[in-house]
């Protein structure tokens, strides 16, 4: 085992790849802080209890010791090590439990930083495994210097470069840009869920005040959870959203509380998603999500943090949206890719959004826009297409309409270009199963992704740090 | 039209008739259950007349899905291309699946009881998104181990990360 108090972290490093490595001594304190609370809380509020508080004190005592033996012997018992090509964690005193994530299978890594763990200095490494849970790829506590160099070593030894690992940590890259708090806070207030809630509650109150009409005023509580969380998830989950560079790929930072590092390997970039509330198009603002193989956004369940997905930009003014884009996908340009827009027979389905349905091809991705209210603009590589197809319902049929899906890897994009013409649709199928197939040929060669030439990192070591990023998705 | 979902320049392998066989079987038991359900509820709770009504829904409702079922069998087909499979079927609801080799993350062979009683099988490509609706119904077990192997052996072949 490690000495906590252990400076150096190398060595730290080494260690573990041969024996297997403690966490961080205060992990049970700062994974069970809220069992403590509660129990405290409890043990105080017990009416019974409270008369007599020796024995409140005693049972409080018991809880207390009760649970820091069980932390205890869940942190003695759990040990992590690196391996020559994987990561593996035992854990449990009873039911041993021994799980191995290959590096090659590590798809993005995190530094999370919960509140708690943040007032020790501490952090928790998140490692993003295709088709795995949520909690697989955790690892925690860390100090955080530990964390974060481990984080580094992981990524190149997912790479493949074994050499690089005794590169130092990198400094904080300088930022690419960070959103204010404002525009996130006037974002949040002016997006539909918020502005729907709003309305929606202002009626309600009118409703029951001055038209004496009782609608309950229950309803409230879930429109103000409306109007509320949002922008707590915003502002407080967003707060000092930044995104920055480093030879890893790009990386964000965000989070009040509850900080929040995740890294977008090149290459792993799926698919992207543009979305345009209507108010926010008048102001020229959009948001840009991400599809990372590995990190399915939305359905994470993990409430707290994973349910934006990988966000690159929570909002954005038109200029910086392309130039993100541009990070993302070199070359790309989305104002020059010509867009062709539905039939207008489509307006028998689509009376007003019709207007908006289109897509648009380039030698590198393809575009679809649809959405009135909220317009979406999903970005699909080709080379990353998994299937194409052609669907058609009764009433398209009638219509000579059909849609073309291009599937790519579970994540917010989802680009499907609605009611084309028949003929049309059928070419565009055959066109994109072409396109794919060249682009799976080619792709070997290191194009659509970022390969940023890195400036020299500030402890001598760039020589071998550089390398990792000429290496791309190519497999 | 109708070859917009079955390009010519592949050549196209129907699944088994036995497929609508298995599938209006499949269809005489549901519809068998409910008319029962339907005479006896009818028939005890109300009028015996409503009943025997319940009784001849039950029969139209499965006149027309043996109909809408051997449409449907006709419908399915598979091809396979030099790089991909395509799977087209459907008659109201209209669908062609192209799926590259490569990007297949395992093949599934399944086949139920019934299926099983006529000789039957479904095998189903599996990528990494869900919404890939790459399943072949009605084929026999021969082939349905041919293509799961061909698939495999493609997919292994031509495979390409995520």
């Amino acid at each position: 085992m490690t000495e906590p108090s252990a400076p150096p972290e190398a060595p730290e490093i080494r260690q573990a790849e041969t024996g297997g490595a403690r966490l961080h001594p205060l992990t049970p304190f700062v994974k069970g802080w809220g069992y403590f609370v509660v129990a405290a809380f409890a043990m105080a509020n017990n009416e019974g209890l409270r008369s007599d508080l020796t024995i409140a004190g005693l049972g409080l005592l018991a809880v207390l010791v009760g649970g820091i033996l069980l932390g205890a012997l869940s942190w003695w018992f759990t040990k992590w090590q690196l391996t020559a090509d994987a990561i593996r964690v035992d854990s449990g005193f009873l039911f041993r439990r021994t799980r191995i994530i290959r590096f090659d299978r590590i798809q993005a890594i995190d530094v999370a930083q919960p509140f708690v763990a943040r007032l020790f200095g501490m952090a928790e490494l998140r490692m993003d495994v295709a088709g795995g849970g949520k909690s697989d790829g955790r690892l925690s506590y860390f100090r955080y210097d530990e964390a974060v160099n481990l984080r580094a070593i992981l990524l190149y030894r997912a790479k493949g470069e074994q050499a690089a690992e005794q590169q130092a940590p990198q400094a904080e890259p300088e930022p690419l840009l960070v959103v204010p708090t404002g525009r996130l806070l006037g974002a949040t207030l002016l997006s539909s869920t918020v502005l729907a809630s709003t309305a929606a509650l202002i009626w309600l109150i009118v409703a029951t005040t001055v038209l004496e009409f009782h609608i309950g005023l229950f309803a409230a509580l879930p429109l103000l959870l409306g109007v509320v969380q949002p922008i707590w998830k915003q502002v407080v989950g967003n707060h000092r959203f930044t995104l920055s560079e480093t030879h890893d790929g790009l990386r964000t930072k965000r989070g009040l509380f509850d900080l929040q590092r995740q890294t977008v390997p090149p290459g792993r970039v799926q698919g992207l998603l543009i979305t345009e509330p209507l108010i926010w198009r008048l102001l020229g603002w959009s948001r840009v999500d991400l599809d990372i193989a590995g990190v399915v956004g939305g359905n994470g369940g993990d409430g707290e943090d994973r349910n934006d997905g990988a966000q690159l930009l929570p909002v954005g003014e038109r200029q910086e949206v392309a130039g993100v884009l541009a990070r993302v996908l070199p070359g790309f340009d989305l104002a020059a890719i010509e867009m062709h827009r539905a039939p207008e027979r489509a307006k028998w389905l689509r009376p007003v959004g019709w207007r908006y349905l289109a897509y648009g091809v380039d030698e590198q991705v393809l575009v679809t826009t649809r959405g009135w209210v909220s317009r979406r603009t999903s970005i699909v590589l080709h080379h990353k297409t998994q299937s194409v197809r052609l669907q058609q319902g009764p009433l398209q049929r009638r219509l000579g309409l059909a849609n073309v899906h291009v599937d790519t890897p579970q994540g917010p994009t989802d680009a499907v270009a609605l009611h084309r013409d028949l003929a049309e649709a059928a070419a565009l199928l055959e066109a994109q199963a072409d396109r794919a197939r060249e682009a799976r040929r080619t792709a070997d060669s290191p194009a659509a992704v970022h390969t940023q030439p890195k400036a020299p990192s500030p402890d001598g070591s760039s020589s071998s740090a550089a390398s990792p990023a000429d290496d791309s998705s190519a497999r | 039209m109708d070859d917009l979902f079955a390009p010519s320049d592949v050549s196209w392998t129907p699944v088994s008739p036995k497929l609508a066989t298995v599938r209006r079987l499949n269809a005489a038991i549901t519809f068998g259950l409910l008319a029962i359900a339907g005479l006896l509820l009818f028939g005890m709770l109300m009028d015996w007349l409503y009943g025997v009504l319940a009784l001849v829904v039950a029969a139209l409702g499965f006149g027309w899905s043996w109909i809408v079922i051997g449409r449907n069998q006709r419908s399915w087909k598979y091809a396979e291309r030099e790089d991909e499979l395509l799977v087209s079927h459907g008659i109201m609801f209209r669908q062609l699946v192209v799926v590259p080799y490569g990007r297949m993350q395992f093949v599934d062979v399944a086949a139920g009881p019934l299926e099983r009683a006529f000789d039957l099988a479904t095998v189903e490509l599996h990528t990494a998104t869900p919404a890939t609706d790459a399943k072949i119904p009605g084929l026999h077990p021969d082939e349905a181990a041919r293509l799961r192997d061909r698939l495999s052996a493609l997919g292994q072949a031509q495979a390409w990360g995520l």
